[in-house]
């Protein structure tokens, strides 16, 4: 939900709108190169970067070796020396690997250099559960969004992957951008003409009284899904996309928690240390009556056993009883 | 009697296509196993061949147009002269084989 949002819309697949974000920019500023597995010929692990190495060529699109620490090390270093560069890591558990060229030298070159040198980064990850097992599975995102000088964003639709990966491409620091495997078979209504969406914005996915919902990527959709089955129970639940975690947007999370009384925050990954306590302890200090409750995984690695997966996660049933707990409580 | 033809089923993950393109023009006869029309997934094309003979009489869904999984993308029918039904409500679906790459 952008502020003025123009009347033409197209609809394309979640990848598509990550590829257009691509080529537009890609064709806006020849500074933008493209260096991950599997991005050139094959066109992304997800099709997200299809045509790109035919357009763009194999000097602005590179295939990478499996060297996570390499491939976001090349990357600051570029940006660094005047590119632009976007770094695919195809999952977010292999981002580990590169978090300390991540960490140590994007984010904090602009505060070491007294702002004589920044990183215009762009980290692309894919986070999620789909039936892959411990380490191909997991939500770190709240590691991340604690790091000074790192933006962190999580879109939940096409829309927000397009306007949010553009800001990302212009922002001056380096921008971790976070998807999730299960928005990809996803398709949804993006602008026609050019529009980005700004960091530090939350959405108001829908509106609602008794209870407020604010959660980030995939996870959105379960949220949504919980507050129609909730509305069938006469219980009408604000559901807030955060889309930005860091910066956060507070305000529009607080005023919505502070009005409906109640906030349940949900996220794929672990609740100690994450996304909730950090939203929902912000919240309290602004108003200290709002009831809270959080929503995450359990304490457990995500298996590769569909069963066990599925029992790990959050789903749309858990979050139903998980408002009721709160609305009783 | 009409057919529906409509979006294949169970191709993993799939609830919505887009039409990529048709193969053949309303009018045309269609074969058993000849292609009538290419869907797109959000990571794969779907090659949908008549799984009988029939007649292509109405295409409901242009090229570029989406559609849900089960729901018609056109009207075939056995013979060309046929009346055209108003919708495709109620419609025995149209026997197709289909191919996903």
């Amino acid at each position: 939900m952008s502020a003025d949002a123009p009347a033409a819309r197209v609809k394309l697949f979640f990848r598509e709108a990550i590829a257009r974000a691509l080529r537009e920019e890609m064709t806006r500023d020849e500074r933008i190169i493209l260096l991950g597995q599997d991005v050139g010929d094959f066109g992304g692990s997800y099709k997200e970067f299809v045509g790109l190495k035919a357009a763009f060529g194999r000097t602005r699109v590179r295939d990478m070796p499996v060297a996570e620490a390499a491939m976001v090390g090349l990357g600051v270093g570029a940006a660094a020396a005047g590119l632009r560069p976007l770094v695919s890591i195809t999952y977010m558990d292999f981002l580990m690997l590169g978090l300390d060229p991540l960490v140590n030298y994007a984010a904090k070159a602009r505060f070491k250099t007294g702002g004589q040198l920044t990183v215009p980064l762009v980290v692309k990850t894919t986070a999620g559960a789909k039936g892959q097992g411990v380490a191909h599975s997991q939500c770190v995102e709240a590691w991340l969004m604690s790091v000074p000088g790192l933006t962190v964003v999580a879109p939940s639709t096409a829309a927000d992957a397009y306007g949010l990966l553009k800001s990302a491409l212009r922002a001056p620091g380096p921008v971790l951008f976070v998807d999730h495997k299960r928005l990809f078979p996803t398709a949804g209504e993006v602008p026609a003409d050019e529009v980005l969406v700004p960091f530090g914005q939350a959405a108001v996915r829908r509106a609602g009284e008794h209870v407020t919902i604010a959660s980030h990527g995939y996870m959105v959709r379960v949220a949504l899904e919980a507050a129609d089955r909730l509305a069938g129970q006469g219980v009408s639940c604000e559901v807030i996309d955060l889309r930005s975690l860091a910066p956060l947007d507070l305000d529009t999370v607080a005023a919505s928690a502070g009005r409906t009384g109640a906030l349940l925050t949900l996220e794929e990954g672990q609740l100690t240390c994450g996304v909730g306590a950090e939203v929902a302890f912000r919240v309290r200090e602004r108003y200290d009556t709002v009831k809270l409750a959080r929503v995450g995984a359990l304490p457990a690695p995500v298996s590769s056993n569909p069963v066990l997966e599925a029992a790990c996660l959050p789903d749309a049933a858990r979050v139903v009883a998980a408002v009721r707990r709160l609305l009783k409580s | 009697m009409f057919y529906a033809l409509t979006v294949p089923g169970g191709v993993e993950e799939v609830e919505e296509v887009r039409v990529l393109e048709w193969h053949g023009q309303v009018g045309r006869v269609f074969a058993p196993g000849e292609l009538v029309v290419e869907l797109e997934t959000h990571k794969a094309l779907v090659e949908v061949r008549a799984g009988q003979a029939g007649v292509l009489r109405r295409i409901l869904c242009a090229e570029g147009d989406w559609q849900a999984v089960g729901q018609p993308v056109a009207l075939l029918s056995d013979s060309p002269e046929d009346p055209l039904p108003e919708t495709a409500d109620g419609l025995a679906a149209l026997a197709v084989e289909f191919e996903v790459s």
